[in-house]
């Protein structure tokens, strides 16, 4: 089952860690926004092959933007 | 209102049999029935959990889905009324369809006397719910008027079914969707802990009833090994992080944490600290940065009054940026929810103490357990700050003109100073110590001595007033 993951709340993308295609593992950082001054990582929710990640550095994510799918 | 029972091929041991889920619950062999088993749809007993006694009732799914006729209601109320009198935890394991629809209006009236008893019993005894399969109607506002829920996988919870659902709205959701661990546990915020089957979920409930029906007493002698709770968190301070592995290294061991998908930046969790039952309250800068928000201070007003009102202490873990700023949350009504947390703190009379880990600003200072809203003592650590907000937007708001006017070149300059110059008058944690809102800055290696002095040293004391489910 795919899980999206959503942007929690208002943000710059301020690193993004993993790629498209890659593995990853529940509680791996996939980017790291920047709001509220700090640098909050985005981690994964679970187990799988990202499917999608959709932000760029640089980037604004607003609350409920999607960020990367995990498959 | 009613599910059909559903019934699945007969096999020798219907797995559903209540006196079987009880047992399972109990001690082995301290199992006894408060009453014959008869054919009501509900049986209640009497027996131990760690040593700890209990009482616990569970609806029969074998008997017409487990709907709750006036018997079963009267099996029900009664273990409600025997556990406040000999002042033991009851544990209700839910699985059923809601009032017997043969009884009509004497159902609904038996079913509107298990929530009185229930709402009496608030605040005076533990009452665990264990959701172990639907529970619908009736049966969905059983376990929301108790002070913790556990779902197994299989429970579902939920006022209307899918088919009533879709005759009237015309929207296809199957049980799961509609009330199961996933929405109950990550969005509605009526399930306290999800797990993974029934086993598990009877091991939580278990594991609740001992912590909350002997609570034990703190001893700050048994508060051994220096262990540096700093190294839990990351050393830039910009650096959110997951404050879980804190609230577990506080504590005696890991303990069970409530509502841990849902709001999930507050972390509310019961467990021992030098012995004794305590209740903990974080903030969790991996999510939303550890703000507070509406929905947050609702989770964790609802754990203050439910401590408060079965004794436990309090330790609350502060780092927190502010309140979450947006008109979303104006509108979610973040001023009338947040205040319930104001009001929560403020009214208890448990001893609570608060550490400042990072920093504190703002409203959500005063939020979180401050001295003004009558914390037993507070702590911070060496580096922490607590101020109105961060050094450099305060400079920001404060200097905006004197910046402006400033010559561009030499602008970034000026607001390096301006910031540092904040920093020694309002920032850092001395103003505070000052005026006595912070009574000690403690070392992360002493921290959990100094806390369990400060709860050993306060009288012991218990809110007089129920647990609403806010």
């Amino acid at each position: 089952m795919a899980e999206e993951i959503h942007a929690e709340m208002v943000a710059n993308v301020w690193k993004v860690v993993k790629a498209t295609g890659e593995t990853v593992e529940e509680g791996d950082t996939l980017v790291i926004l920047e709001s509220m001054k700090m640098e909050i990582p985005v981690v994964a929710e679970s187990t799988g092959v990202l499917k999608e990640l959709v932000v760029n550095e640089g980037d604004v994510v607003q609350e409920g933007d999607l960020i990367a799918v995990i498959e | 209102m009613t599910l059909t029972s559903s019934s699945p091929d007969t096999q020798a041991i219907d797995l559903r049999d209540p006196e079987l889920r009880l047992r399972a619950l109990f001690d082995q062999g301290t199992l006894r029935l408060l009453a014959p088993r008869d054919d009501s749809g509900v049986l209640a007993a009497r027996g131990e959990v760690d040593g700890t006694p209990v009482v616990a009732y569970a609806t029969d799914a074998t008997r017409m889905g487990g709907a709750m006729g006036t018997e079963g209601c009267r099996h029900i109320v009664d273990s409600i009324d025997t556990a406040v009198r000999e002042r033991m935890p009851v544990i209700g394991l839910w699985h059923c369809g809601g009032a017997r629809l043969q009884e009509g209006v004497v159902a609904l009236d038996a079913v509107g006397q298990v929530f009185a008893a229930m709402v009496r019993a608030s605040g005076r005894v533990p009452q665990i719910s264990v959701v172990l399969g639907p529970a619908a109607g009736g049966a969905a506002y059983g376990p929301a008027l108790t002070d913790i829920v556990v779902m197994s996988d299989t429970g579902r919870i939920f006022v209307t079914g899918p088919e009533v659902v879709r005759s009237v709205t015309g929207e296809q959701v199957d049980m799961a969707r509609l009330g199961g661990p996933e929405p109950h546990g990550r969005r509605s915020g009526v399930v306290h802990v999800t797990t993974k089957d029934d086993e598990s979920a009877l091991a939580t409930a278990r594991e609740l009833a001992s912590l909350l029906g002997r609570q034990g007493r703190v001893e700050p002698a048994d508060v051994s090994g220096e262990v540096d709770l700093a190294s839990l968190l990351p050393e830039q301070t910009n650096r959110a992080y997951d404050v879980k592995p804190l609230v577990s290294a506080v504590l005696d061991k890991p303990g069970v944490e409530l509502h841990a998908k849902w709001a999930p930046n507050i972390v509310t969790t019961l467990g021992r600290f030098a012995g004794r039952t305590v209740g903990v309250i974080a903030n969790n800068p991996l999510r939303l940065g550890g703000c507070l928000d509406s929905t947050s201070a609702e989770k964790a007003a609802r754990f203050v009054r439910m401590c408060d009102s079965l004794g436990v202490p309090l330790i609350v873990l502060v780092d927190v940026p502010g309140y979450l700023p947006g008109v979303g949350q104006e509108w979610d009504g973040v001023v009338r929810r947040g205040a319930k947390l104001l009001h929560a703190f403020a009214e208890a009379v448990v001893p609570r103490v608060t550490l400042v880990t990072r920093k504190a600003y703002g409203g959500a200072y005063i939020a979180m357990n401050s001295r003004s809203l009558g914390a037993t003592a507070v702590f911070a650590w060496p580096n922490a700050e607590v101020a109105v907000m961060g050094a450099s937007a305060a400079v920001n708001i404060l200097y905006r003109k004197k910046l402006a006017a400033a010559p561009a070149e030499g602008r970034e300059a000026l607001r390096a100073e301006l910031i540092e110059e904040q920093t020694r008058v309002a920032g850092g944690v001395n103003r505070a110590l000052e005026i006595g809102v912070v009574d000690d800055v403690v070392k992360p290696t002493e921290t959990r001595r100094r806390i369990a002095e400060a709860l050993a040293a306060a009288p012991a004391a218990r809110g007089a007033h129920g647990n609403i489910p806010l």
